[in-house]
């Protein structure tokens, strides 16, 4: 319709770009919040932890915001963590190795990641089924084969000679800035980067957009497909390995429990349209943080842990609101819905 | 019966009617014509209650039509038979009639057995051949059209508005709804047509109305005038190209199909030489869309060879076609090659891509350089490389398509009924175009229905039926009455009969 070209445009680019970039008003609003119920406490390291506990979330939920712009989700990252994570310890306790557990954390997050998306890709099955089952399977693994060795949890082994090298890479700061937030935003800087500046950044774009088009524009949709996994799954490796240095252990019961939905809503958050097609990565940071932000705040409110889920379901669901109904509203308000 | 008076609406302060007038009387066939943005669909919403006017009157029956929402115009017996039909796939024929007007047992339990037998009724006095109990999901198009209609006639409506309803229906559906448009304009029935196919709006048209850009031109008796005049007043003062075919010299054969079979079409032989322009017609499901796609490597080759510039090809994809050179502007646009979230440029440069993914960064500058010579090249109307393609008007997303295959340095392209919902204005531009790219070489298969348009540009014209090549007729053997011999098999069936 010629219609839509009729319209001025000035005025609308304002409201635009508050829509696109609404995840950084989300963002402040939270972080001000936290300034504000802090007061006083409020310090510079304070600050900066806030950006190595997002780390972990972080890293893996830009793999989540690939998959979510193709059309796709992955509901295995958080038991991907646990696997990976798990499986991690024991190669360090075998190796003595920082550099071969990276290696090795990185590796298994691509096969997993393979795995998935092979299934999704290729034999075209559902990925929220796929990763359904993955998840169930990881996690699952991981319990098991810990109770064949007769443990309860993957515990680095603190007499290694790496083993203050491999934790204390997890607390270093270079110039106060701890080296695993430094790891978040380099992760970004790629992940952006990728997402808006290469040719396979755009078939992600466009196999999320439409398939059927993109595919006959000569895309490879399935080979994009497997590919977001296999990042994710990479990512994924890449945060258990942080999780590691931070830690120093894995309870595969518990760890990484509920990422796949804190990722999901970081990415959503972050603006990306679960539909696909649509947003950009670099909410998801915006989106991590927010709710790394939330914990600190409950915590310093000294409010029971349990609350917090509330109150990040909360923060989901005004987000989507000020994303979906508002514009929806005004729409309606200005303008009839053309047919 | 109708009477739309003095009808002004504006969007954001931007008139799009302006003190139009439009009546219809009873038992008529009235069309609306204009180019798109001239304003139809806008007054059509207005009187089905989709958007309210700024002001005017409408007059329906002798009542006064206020405020009007969807179901008041409804229930006052106006009916909208949308382009893309309103119909719930995954229920039965009658279930979609009697949808929120279902006959029900005194138990409250539907009673089925009256639903069916009604709607079979129903089809029955149309002379529709659908069966009640027939999933949606499952009927023709054409099918689904007069199903449509059906449903209207059952809820009572005096007025149909059709919004294209042929675009995507063969001739002998199309002949079929205009027989029932017919016999339902007897029983004082009118309509409102909307189309932009000429022919068509002087087989079934009683008066017209033209628009342009949201202004009242022309009112009148069909009989009293002629194609030519109305798309005068359509096109207005601008200048109405008609692409100039220039006989031209063709080259070396570039593409061979040599006995190719393929899901949907069998043993065509075929030399295409290069600069070439050959028009493909055939009905629906006439196997010429399915051997393109099977060309371009979207679907198989089970049966013969086929050969590119000399180099046989047993197993085609669409990324081999690309590199040897060949692309396809697929049908429905919207579905099958608008990237409805990408900006101009990305829909411009998502193919080149995929040849040139060896080197992944993107240089932005370097692009958006060669997309304005591009969109300069086929003036392309728009403001900035940076606006979605979405923005734009049919006829520019398609000059978008046509520039993403140029960008690929594409020399044989395969346009599957490229001017598909769009104007007359862009139509012509479009087969411009199409001469144009030809003198510079490249080699051009269309497929269309529309064989005026086949004359503007074609140096010969092959026609499909069920499948098979039928004929080749050069340029001057293509008239609309040979090719329709041909696409209906009718020369064949004539033939037997003597």
């Amino acid at each position: 319709m010629n219609e839509t070209r009729l319209k001025p445009k000035i005025g609308n680019s304002i409201t635009k770009a508050m829509g696109n970039y609404s995840f950084v008003l989300i963002f402040l609003v939270i972080f001000i919040a936290f300034l504000i119920i802090n007061s006083g406490a409020t310090t510079w390291s304070g600050v900066m932890n806030i950006l190595r506990h997002s780390a972990v979330v972080g890293v893996l939920s830009f793999g989540m915001g690939l998959v979510i712009i193709t059309g796709g989700i992955d509901l295995s990252v958080g038991s991907m963590l646990s696997l990976i994570g798990g499986l991690s310890v024991v190669v360090f306790n075998a190796t003595n190795s920082p550099i071969i557990t990276l290696v090795f954390a990185l590796g298994a997050g691509i096969f997993c990641g393979l795995i998935n998306g092979i299934f999704v890709g290729v034999a075209k099955m559902p990925a929220f089924i796929v990763t359904l089952s993955t998840m169930l399977i990881f996690r699952s693994i991981a319990q098991y084969y810990l109770r064949t060795m007769g443990l309860s949890i993957y515990n680095m082994d603190g007499t290694l000679s790496s083993y203050n090298a491999m934790y204390g890479f997890g607390q270093a700061k270079v110039l106060t800035v701890p080296v695993v937030g430094i790891a978040l935003i380099v992760v970004t800087v790629i992940m952006v980067y990728v997402s808006t500046m290469t040719k396979f950044g755009k078939t992600v774009f466009a196999v999320g957009s439409n398939e059927k088009a993109a595919q006959l524009a000569g895309i490879n949709v399935k080979r994009t497909r497997v590919l977001v996994f296999v990042i994710t799954g990479l990512l994924c490796g890449l945060s258990s390995f942080l999780w590691l240095d931070m830690n120093g252990s894995v309870d595969p019961a518990t760890i990484g429990k509920s990422y796949e939905m804190y990722a999901i809503a970081a990415v959503v958050i972050g603006g990306i349209s679960m539909s696909g097609g649509k947003g950009r990565l670099l909410g998801v940071l915006f989106g991590a943080m927010s709710y790394t932000i939330i914990d600190k705040i409950i915590a310093s409110l000294g409010f029971d842990a349990l609350i917090n889920d509330t109150i990040k379901g909360s923060i989901l669901l005004i987000a989507v609101f000020a994303q979906i109904v508002v514009p929806a509203i005004r729409e309606q308000v200005r303008k009839p819905k053309s047919l | 019966m109708l009477e739309m008076a003095d009808i002004s609406k504006s969007f954001f302060g931007v008139p799009v009617l302006q003190h139009v007038d439009f009546s219809v009387e009873h038992g008529e066939v009235h069309a609306l014509l204009g180019e798109n943005g001239a304003g139809k669909s806008t007054l059509m919403n207005i009187l089905a209650g989709v958007y309210t006017r700024d002001s005017g009157t409408v007059l329906f029956n002798g009542e006064k039509l206020e405020h009007t929402t969807v179901k008041s115009s409804e229930s006052a017996g106006i009916a909208f038979v949308h382009q893309e039909l309103n119909l719930f796939n995954d229920l039965r024929a009658f279930e979609n009639i009697f949808l929120c007007k279902e006959i029900t047992k005194k138990s409250g339990m539907l009673n089925k057995k009256a639903m069916i037998q009604k709607a079979g009724e129903l089809f029955d006095s149309l002379g529709v051949d659908i069966d009640p109990c027939a999933m949606v999901s499952e009927l023709e198009t054409g099918k689904k059209q007069l199903l449509e209609i059906a449903k209207a006639l059952y809820a009572n409506a005096k007025l149909f508005i059709l919004d294209e309803p042929t675009t995507a229906l063969n001739n002998e559906e199309i002949s079929h709804l205009f027989a029932i448009v017919r016999k339902l304009k007897e029983q004082g029935k009118s309509f409102v047509f909307i189309s932009h196919k000429m022919t068509e709006i002087f087989t079934v048209a009683d008066r017209y109305t033209v628009l342009r850009n949201g202004e009242f031109i022309n009112t009148g008796n069909i009989a009293d005038t002629t194609p030519q005049e109305v798309t005068k007043m359509m096109v207005g003062s601008k200048y109405c190209e008609q692409a100039a075919y220039e006989t031209r010299s063709c080259g070396e054969p570039v593409l061979e199909l040599n006995h190719l079979s393929g899901h949907g079409f069998t043993d065509v032989n075929l030399s295409v030489r290069q600069g070439e322009v050959i028009g493909f017609t055939g009905l629906v499901g006439s196997g010429v869309s399915e051997m393109f796609q099977t060309v371009f490597g979207v679907l198989p080759i089970t049966g013969g060879t086929l050969k590119i510039r000399g180099s046989e090809i047993s197993m085609q994809t669409i990324h081999k076609a690309m590199k040897r050179k060949v692309s396809m502007i697929p049908s429905n646009r919207k579905e099958n090659s608008v990237i409805q979230d990408f900006t101009l440029l990305e829909n411009c440069y998502v193919s080149e891509h995929t040849l040139s993914e060896k080197l992944q960064h993107i240089f932005l500058r370097k692009e958006n350089k060669r997309f304005y010579r591009l969109e300069e090249a086929l003036n392309i109307k728009s403001n900035s490389s940076g606006d979605m393609i979405t923005s734009l008007s049919g006829g520019n997303q398609q000059k978008v398509i046509l520039a993403r295959w140029l960008n690929t340095k594409a020399e044989i392209l395969l346009m599957d009924n490229p001017t598909q919902g769009i104007d007359v204005g862009a139509k012509a531009e479009i087969y411009k175009l199409i001469n144009q790219l030809a003198k510079e070489g490249k080699t051009i298969l269309v497929n269309t229905l529309e064989i005026p348009e086949l004359q503007q540009v074609a140096d010969r014209c092959v026609v499909f039926y069920h499948g098979h090549l039928q004929t080749e007729l050069k340029r001057d053997e293509m008239s609309e009455e040979t090719v329709m011999l041909w696409a209906t098999n009718a020369i064949n069936s004539s033939e037997v009969a003597q």
